[in-house]
């Protein structure tokens, strides 16, 4: 049985998928405890040193922490002299082009190969249970197989030539290795689609119980339904426990958890609710308190009359704003790991700047937008001014892809044409491998249309600010930057070497802008008044590492951090809240030892949390630096 | 034979109608010369040549550029018109192969 565990960056997917594999392992199963998230968290919550193969944790648990690029590299050594067969068949591409295609790196590859590894890695297993990446990506990764059936479409229309040929000279076609790896690729999409619909193979979806969170579960659980995959259940992680005395900010957090859960009924799902532990749940002992939530069911709960009260925190001003966003900036990045509040934090930032008197983009590069949902407003595709100055925008990928297909597909028509040297023989060959070529959406595509779209606000206006995916992705998106510029300047190659045949078109002059304003947005990340990147985290053990990872990584990006937003604190209250606060101060400790000469900002914990322009802009007064 | 015959007439044709536009463009299309800055522009984003060799490039491309254009406003421009040519000095080598 494959067991997913989906839901927002944050809700508790890795502990709960972890104390469930633990549940089933006692329970005499052997069990594959896997991670597909490329900001792996496993190892963390495990307190274990993983790798990308199964490892034994004790008794009948394995688990390991899926290699995406290795997976690939894996998949494709085996294979790449067909793949380069049927390049050179179809195509008139000769050995030097096809090399430095060959040589790139792909974007995206965790959704390409993710399926097929993680059936690799499950041989053996009674149990597998899933530990995913945040939501708009692992839908990316269950559209695999429809991807993979595209890819076998486009590989069968450039070797039907070679096959037309062959028949034509030779009077018989024999099949080869080609028509092996296609028939491979059919049959992988065909299964792997089969096995997630299949009685093998369910979704839990873990939800923390906040207003934010509702609506990604809202519309989360609607496309996986949608798509045929059977969701179990409703996991509502980390619920406050009943306070010991009073306490307003223990009140409104059961207040608007009992009032979130209520609406989350509505799904239709068995509920389960995992009470938030006195400390974040790490290694065997602790995963098992979780384990024993997760045995049964919520049953409902009653909404008390009481009105949550607004717990108040105290006002600080805002000199927070000159280390996120200085007076010459133009590019504000915010990132760190799913949940940790980077939305709320961005638009805060987003409103404090357009106060200060700034015109500034409010730009979601998340698959998974919510920017509208901080903003307490709809937001969409086409940019929208929130208040004086303050605009946002959630672009929409897969539309802006279908407006460059568009665009191109007359380009890419004419190119073949000259490229078929006027010879009528391959023209129903190569208009099916390039109409198909064409439908065949790329893997990373959203993190490429994401990059475009900050290329195009920067044009425009004076400031962005960045929302970003979780740590993973984000960090997928800033690398691309280089890469995409290296597959651009191996396309500008290729047409200028054939430029004599085919001459310089539309798609020439388009590549060599997006050329330009590659090595723009790359010269402008690197510059440190310019550009910059606020991690976001929370004062607990989990965020902490994600944190350190991402600020290592930034540095070997030479993108500056100036400025390091520590979320949610816990003010004193009742003798939980104090508990609490004292686990995070210990947190705060390391944190000040893992920051790199980052400025420490602190925000306090809110219920509920803060939505909308005014509730933002409140919020940003309650900012403080910590030193 | 019919297929090797189609191919061999497609190639002639396309390579003839190749001529006829290269003469074409030589006289007043100034969409050559555009091409030609186009790239140069895609070879300094490829770095093989520097900001300065491109500005040189530029300077020397864009008086050509509007001396075309304005011939062309001038609607005094040599235009190549129906009729039967002798296009001589070429070269073609047809290669194709057999499994």
């Amino acid at each position: 049985m494959l067991r997913f565990y989906a839901g927002k960056g944050g809700a508790g997917k890795t502990t709960c998928a972890a104390a469930a594999a633990l549940a089933l392992a006692r329970g005499g199963k052997r069990t594959l405890l896997v991670s597909t998230d490329p900001a792996h968290s496993l190892g963390d919550a495990l307190g274990a040193r993983l790798s990308a193969s199964p490892r034994p944790l004790g008794g009948k648990l394995y688990a390991a922490q899926m290699d995406a690029d290795r997976a690939l590299s894996r998949w494709l050594g085996v294979r790449e002299r067909s793949f380069r067969a049927l390049a050179a068949r179809g195509t008139y591409l000769d050995d030097e082009d096809i090399d430095s295609l060959f040589r790139l790196s792909l974007p995206g590859v965790d959704e390409l190969v993710g399926l097929t590894e993680l059936r690799r890695l499950s041989r053996g297993f009674d149990e597998v249970v899933v530990d995913t990446a945040p939501t708009g990506h692992t839908l990316r990764l269950l559209a695999m197989p429809a991807t993979l059936a595209r890819l076998a479409q486009v590989l069968d229309d450039l070797q039907a030539k070679h096959r037309a040929l062959a028949r034509s000279l030779r009077g018989s076609v024999r099949r080869d290795a080609e028509d092996a790896l296609i028939d491979e690729l059919q049959e992988e999409a065909r299964s792997l689609h089969a096995l997630l619909r299949s009685a093998n193979a369910q979704f839990h979806w873990v939800m923390l119980p906040e207003e934010l969170a509702l609506q990604e579960t809202l519309d989360g659980v609607s496309a996986l339904r949608q798509s045929g995959l059977r969701v179990e259940r409703l996991i509502a992680n980390r619920l406050t426990p009943k306070a010991d005395g009073p306490c307003s900010l223990c009140l409104a957090r059961r207040a608007e958890e009992a009032r979130v859960l209520q609406q989350a009924r509505a799904i239709g799902l068995p509920i389960y609710g995992v009470p938030e532990q006195a400390r974040e749940p790490r290694g065997f002992r602790d995963l098992s308190a979780v384990a024993l939530a997760l045995r049964a069911p919520q049953r409902s709960q009653r909404i008390r009359n009481s009105t949550p009260r607004r717990s108040t925190a105290p006002v600080a001003d805002g000199d927070w704003l000159e280390d996120v966003a200085g007076a010459e900036v133009r590019l504000v990045f915010f990132g760190g790991k799913g949940g940790v509040g980077k939305t709320t934090a961005a638009a805060t930032a987003a409103i404090s700047i357009a106060r200060r008197g700034d015109r500034v983009l409010l730009l979601s590069t998340d698959p998974a937008h919510s920017i509208g949902d901080v903003l307490d407003t709809a937001v969409g595709d086409q940019e929208r001014e929130i208040e004086p100055r303050l605009w946002a925008r959630e672009p929409d990928a897969a539309r802006a892809f279908e407006r460059r297909r568009e665009k191109y597909r007359t380009a890419v028509e004419e190119l073949f044409a000259a490229l078929r040297g006027g010879s009528s023989f391959d023209a129903p060959y190569d208009r099916a491998v390039m109409e198909d070529l064409i439908e065949l959406a790329p893997p990373g595509l959203d993190e490429l249309f994401a990059l475009l779209a900050v290329i195009e606000a920067l044009q425009r206006y004076p400031v962005v600010v960045v929302d970003t995916a979780p740590t993973g992705h984000a960090l997928r998106l800033l690398e691309l930057v280089g890469k995409a510029r290296e597959w651009v300047q191996v396309l500008l190659q290729i047409q200028l070497k054939y430029r004599r045949v085919t001459g310089l078109g539309e798609l020439a002059r388009d590549l060599t802008g997006t050329a330009r304003e590659l090595r723009e947005l790359q010269q402008l990340l690197v510059d440190p008044r310019r550009s910059r990147f606020v991690a976001v985290t929370r004062a607990a053990a989990l965020p902490r590492e994600e944190t350190a990872r991402l600020l290592s990584a930034l540095k070997r990006l030479r993108i500056a951090t100036p400025a390091l937003l520590v979320n949610a604190i816990t003010p004193p209250g009742c003798s939980r809240c104090r508990r609490a606060a004292a686990a995070e101060e210990e947190e705060l400790r390391r944190l000040r030892r893992i920051r790199r000469g980052c400025a420490m900002l602190g925000a306090p914990w809110i219920a509920p949390a803060p939505r909308g322009g005014e509730a933002l802009a409140r919020f940003g007064r309650t900012w403080t630096r910590m030193e | 034979m019919l297929i090797v015959d189609r191919m061999l007439l497609g190639g002639i044709k396309f390579v003839l109608g190749k001529i006829a536009a290269a003469v074409d463009a030589e006289l007043n299309d100034d969409s050559r010369l555009r091409e030609e800055l186009l790239a140069a522009q895609m070879r300094l984003e490829l770095g093989e040549i520097t900001e300065e060799e491109f500005a040189r490039f530029e300077a020397e491309l864009l008086p050509r550029l509007r001396e075309i254009r304005s011939r062309q406003g001038g609607d005094a421009a040599p235009r190549l018109e129906s009729g039967e040519y002798k296009v001589v000095g070429v070269e073609a080598t047809a290669d194709f192969e057999q499994e």
